[in-house]
């Protein structure tokens, strides 16, 4: 599978450095597996609406506030954000126990569709898990992992992209120190 | 329809992950407010603002986000419980939620086990007397997004819906979902502005933890390339003096002052803290067309459209071609539509015409929409209303709303009942030959369904 490494031959990066990628591909054999995780990795950072850690920033204001979720450092339950709400609006309603179900016991995303069933459908029904779109078409870009622009090489450690001598520099320095082997 | 709805007051909410927007059918409706869905905590003014409170807030430096949506869908109802008890109030709406019907909207393709919560909220929770749930995009064809003088509203049209967690492609004939043409591409708002933030984190300034003012940064300067290896050769040729490059003058909260892009006679002065956006402005809108770029094997927006186009019954899939309408957010980017249709007509057939409409504000089209549907004389005969969800509960709402939903069979198949279904089967096989219990499984969940 180390076909999906591709070394750009080009005038600029001269033909020694095209080679000596070459070479290196060869020998490090990178899992395209080790690969993809990464990239599952990086595309769930990007799902997350806070980069720090709730209980990093909020340390503290967890008893006080409840926004952090479970349970709280003493141990005793939370008490729901929603019920706080509810008292500083002066709301006097009790909520039925299907309410109180759905506010007590979050689940996450994968969870709830896990227990919607959906998996047993048959194929020919469409729903959420039929519904993605398809693979491209084209083989992917190389975009620089580091400025951004055209990339020719990859890392021989990480495969990640890079354009010239520069950005591999600092590839080296910052960024490699991701590395998947 | 019992004679008490002839005169109720409705709700319209466009339930949105990013925001809601809200309004009263007769009621100021044109203008809808729009509210953050989301508790967000500020350290600077060490508060908590929930929804529509955040307009108090005057540091919106490290913001914490708590939303109630994740991947799109409504899952943490503790904190949209916290929001609606904001809104759904007599105080803010006016009225009295009991005495009233509300319309809302779902995601496309919404669980089954969350369509329930839904209802449960709606008529238990806040006691609405009647209400109506669908996706944005079903209540276009209401709208005037393909309105045109002296035209008829076309049969066919196909819907992108580009928000906050996703894109969505709805092909729709006479106002109905072709469901199985529906296609998702994992690209909204959210992962725009994150990505966004990782690389001027990496490049410039860290800006890790400012979702707020990054997601301004994206919103004033970001835009579709209509040539993009063109614009990155520009950008890269010449870093600091392009024609791409924009200066945008971080906020200081502490002055009280909002983050801008530098106009260019602006005087610059020593406190102020610039990032510059180069080749950002226009890498970022590329996943939309590319998600390849950032690693997502999912085909950009324009083959994904030609997909869900390929799906349909091929004696009309001219008029969808000609009827691509935009609306969500993420549209918004100034270029959007041009470099869709330069990319949908290398991948339409020669004889189609390629057309997209436009609306003068893809945020509010589905919530403008939707006031219209709630005007016609016949929305309060297509409601469910609290003493028919007292009787039957959300089956009532299965029963009566068109959008996607479990079908019969596939409702009463819960994770429960095919377990006891195949303890049977695994009793009936233990009498012939010893069967592999993976066949046994495949073999009777196909004829439960029927």
């Amino acid at each position: 599978m180390s076909n999906i490494i591709i070394v750009f031959f080009s005038d600029c990066g001269g033909q020694h450095r095209a080679i000596r990628n070459t070479q290196s591909v060869a020998s490090a054999q990178l899992d395209p597996d080790v690969i993809a995780k990464r990239t599952r990795r990086h595309l769930d950072e990007l799902e997350r609406s806070n980069y720090s850690e709730p209980s990093a920033l909020l340390a503290g204001e967890e008893d006080e506030d409840g926004t952090a979720g479970g349970r709280t450092g003493k141990g005793r339950a939370r008490q729901a954000t929603s019920d706080k709400r509810a008292a500083e609006l002066g709301k006097k309603k009790k909520s039925t126990m299907n309410v109180r179900t759905a506010v007590l016991y979050k689940k996450s995303f994968t969870m709830l569709l896990d227990e919607s069933g959906l998996a047993s459908y048959p194929a020919s029904v469409p729903t959420y898990l039929s519904a993605a779109a398809p693979p491209p078409k084209e083989p992917p870009r190389m975009l620089c992992s580091i400025c951004g622009y055209l990339g020719k090489y990859r890392c021989k450690r990480c495969s990640m992209p890079y354009c010239d001598k520069n950005c591999e520099e600092v590839h080296d320095e910052a960024r490699c120190e991701r590395r998947v082997i | 329809m019992p004679s008490y709805l002839k005169h109720t007051r409705i709700v319209v909410v466009d339930n949105g992950a990013s925001t809601i927007k809200l309004g009263v059918k007769g009621f100021n409706d044109s203008d809808s407010r729009v509210i953050p869905n989301a508790i967000v905590r500020s350290k600077g003014d060490k508060a908590t603002y929930y929804g529509h409170e955040i307009e108090k807030c005057t540091d919106y430096s490290s913001l914490h986000y708590r939303l109630p949506f994740e991947k799109g869908y409504l899952v943490d109802w503790d904190a949209q419980k916290a929001i609606w008890d904001g809104i759904f109030t007599t105080d803010y709406l006016m009225l009295d939620p009991t005495e009233s019907s509300l319309l809302m909207t779902e995601p496309y393709f919404n669980l089954p086990n969350l369509q329930d919560v839904y209802d449960q909220f709606v008529f238990e929770e806040y006691e609405f007397q009647s209400y109506y749930r669908c996706t944005p995009a079903s209540l276009v064809s209401y709208g005037k997004l393909y309105r045109e003088k002296g035209q008829p509203s076309p049969e066919c049209v196909l819907v992108v819906d580009s928000g906050f967690s996703f894109t969505h492609v709805v092909p729709m004939i006479n106002g109905s979902i072709m469901w199985e043409a529906v296609k998702r591409i994992d690209v909204g708002g959210k992962l725009l502005t994150n990505q966004l933030k990782e690389l001027v984190s990496f490049r410039q300034w860290n800006m890790m933890d400012e979702t707020y003012v990054m997601n301004d940064v994206k919103e004033s300067c970001c835009f579709v390339s209509t040539q993009f290896t063109r614009d990155l050769d520009i950008c890269r040729a010449n870093p600091i003096g392009n024609p791409i490059v924009q200066e945008y003058i971080l906020p200081d909260f502490s002055l009280n002052r909002r983050g801008h892009v530098r106009r260019p006679d602006e005087m610059m002065e020593d406190s102020y803290q610039i990032l510059h956006m180069n080749s950002e402005r226009f890498a970022v809108p590329e996943i939309m067309f590319r998600p390849d770029d950032i690693g997502l094997e999912q085909a950009g927006l324009a083959q994904t459209i030609a997909h869900s186009i390929s799906l349909l019954p091929e004696d009309i899939q001219g008029m969808f071609w000609s009827n691509i309408g935009l609306i969500g957010g993420s549209t918004k980017f100034p270029n959007f539509c041009s470099r869709l249709a330069a990319e949908l007509r290398t991948l339409a057939p020669v004889d189609s015409e390629v057309k997209i409409y436009e609306s003068s504000d893809p945020i509010l089209e589905a919530y403008r929409s939707a006031i219209a549907f709630a005007s016609k004389p016949d929305f309060l005969q297509k409601v469910v209303t609290r003493e028919e969800y007292n009787e039957s509960g959300s089956n009532a709402c299965r029963r009566k709303f068109p959008d996607w939903k479990p079908k019969e069979g596939e409702a009463a198949l819960t994770k429960g009942k095919v377990s006891v279904e195949l303890q049977d089967v695994v009793r009936e096989d233990e009498e012939g030959a010893p069967a592999h219990p993976g066949d046994v499984v495949g073999r009777k969940t196909d004829s439960a369904l029927g």
